[in-house]
């Protein structure tokens, strides 16, 4: 077996087992289906990549790079994505939870008015 | 309940927030306290020297308890709020004075400030006062206001600007004083300031771990690329 196939087996198992973990998480509903197919999509890709790194490889080669050097590349602008997505949702819940918080106290407000009255 | 209400955010204040509050009810206001979360007995101590109490679930800073008070006395029919902060810094016998200035200049707004001609401020560090009078040029450059403590917390403020305060009002650290008087200056909102005599505060702790003026400089600098944090509906004229 070449080294590039077995590279490529290696990629695959750990797409194969990323997607496995998300679907495990998705039925013990830790995960809702929105984040579900963001990650299984990522699982899928990296599983893809096994059959498309002697792109990469050749992708490498235009600008001098290794192919792990650019596999390392995609995977860190990835996960970057995937932070800002996760900061911008964290930003819309901060909000959410706020104007909660401040209906919640001024209900409580009000419901131990009218017990009083 | 009159068309004046002072609302106090407070949060860990239990030292002051009794003879505030006294104080505020001497003077024939009615008095909210929206309690931030405290893991004191500020809400307990307010109600009793005769605060309505909202208490907040979670900490949300100066901001979420202000647009609560806002809520609170839009809810209830006021059209003038004061604000005015729960660790006795602010001269409460002043509040009078602010709100014959909203009505006689016909303002949306006015901030009681500690710098403009004739005010009294406790010891501030250089670097503080610094800080400060760089908020005040950026506001004066953007949004063409000249208030000389755009971070004054004692402040009065009436319809329409109050209704549209309580609909949407930033929670961050300085969003509640400088970037609320930049975006309402720029939104057509009139607001002037009046000089007023602030003591240091009175018991408690500042609630800013990082020092204030590092943010402030920090804010200042950087509002011209961020943008602000909220928007407000332009005033109608009239």
């Amino acid at each position: 077996m070449s080294t590039a196939v077995k590279q490529a087996l290696v990629l695959a198992l750990g797409g194969v087992i990323i997607m496995l973990v998300i679907l495990a998480l998705t039925r013990r509903r830790l995960l809702t289906t929105r984040y579900t197919l963001g990650w299984l999509g990522v699982g899928a890709f990296v599983a893809l990549a096994a059959v498309t790194l002697p792109f990469v490889g050749r992708l490498g080669k235009v600008a001098n790079i290794t192919p792990t050097a650019v596999l390392l590349m995609l995977s860190s602008l990835l996960l970057l994505a995937i932070s800002i997505q996760l900061s911008i949702s964290v930003s819309l819940l901060q909000e959410r939870l706020r104007t909660t918080a401040e209906a919640h106290a001024l209900l409580a407000r009000r419901v131990s008015e009218l017990e009083n009255t | 309940m009159t068309d004046i209400v002072v609302v106090v955010p407070a949060f860990d204040e239990e030292a002051c927030i009794g003879d505030v509050v006294t104080s505020v009810r001497n003077l024939d206001y009615d008095c909210v306290v929206v309690d931030d979360a405290s893991t004191d007995h500020t809400a307990e101590v307010a109600e009793k020297a005769g605060a309505v109490v909202i208490r907040l679930p979670i900490n949300l800073g100066v901001g979420g308890a202000l647009r609560a008070g806002f809520r609170y006395a839009v809810d209830t029919g006021a059209t003038t709020v004061v604000q005015v902060d729960g660790d006795g810094q602010h001269p409460v016998d002043q509040i009078g004075t602010l709100v014959q200035h909203l009505d006689e200049g016909g303002y949306d707004m006015v901030v009681g400030s500690r710098f403009a001609p004739g005010g009294v401020s406790s010891p501030q560090s250089r670097l503080r006062r610094r800080a400060i009078s760089l908020l005040s040029a950026t506001l004066r450059r953007r949004s063409g206001l000249t208030i000389s403590d755009p971070t004054s917390g004692f402040r009065a403020i009436r319809d329409p600007l109050l209704t549209a305060f309580a609909g949407n009002f930033p929670h961050h650290y300085l969003g509640d004083t400088f970037e609320a008087l930049l975006v309402a200056g720029r939104r057509g909102y009139r607001i002037a300031e009046i000089p007023v005599e602030m003591q240091a505060r009175q018991g408690g702790q500042p609630s800013t771990a990082l020092p204030a003026s590092v943010r402030a400089t920090l804010r200042a600098l950087t509002v011209p690329f961020t943008g602000c944090s909220f928007d407000l509906p332009p005033r109608s004229p009239g």
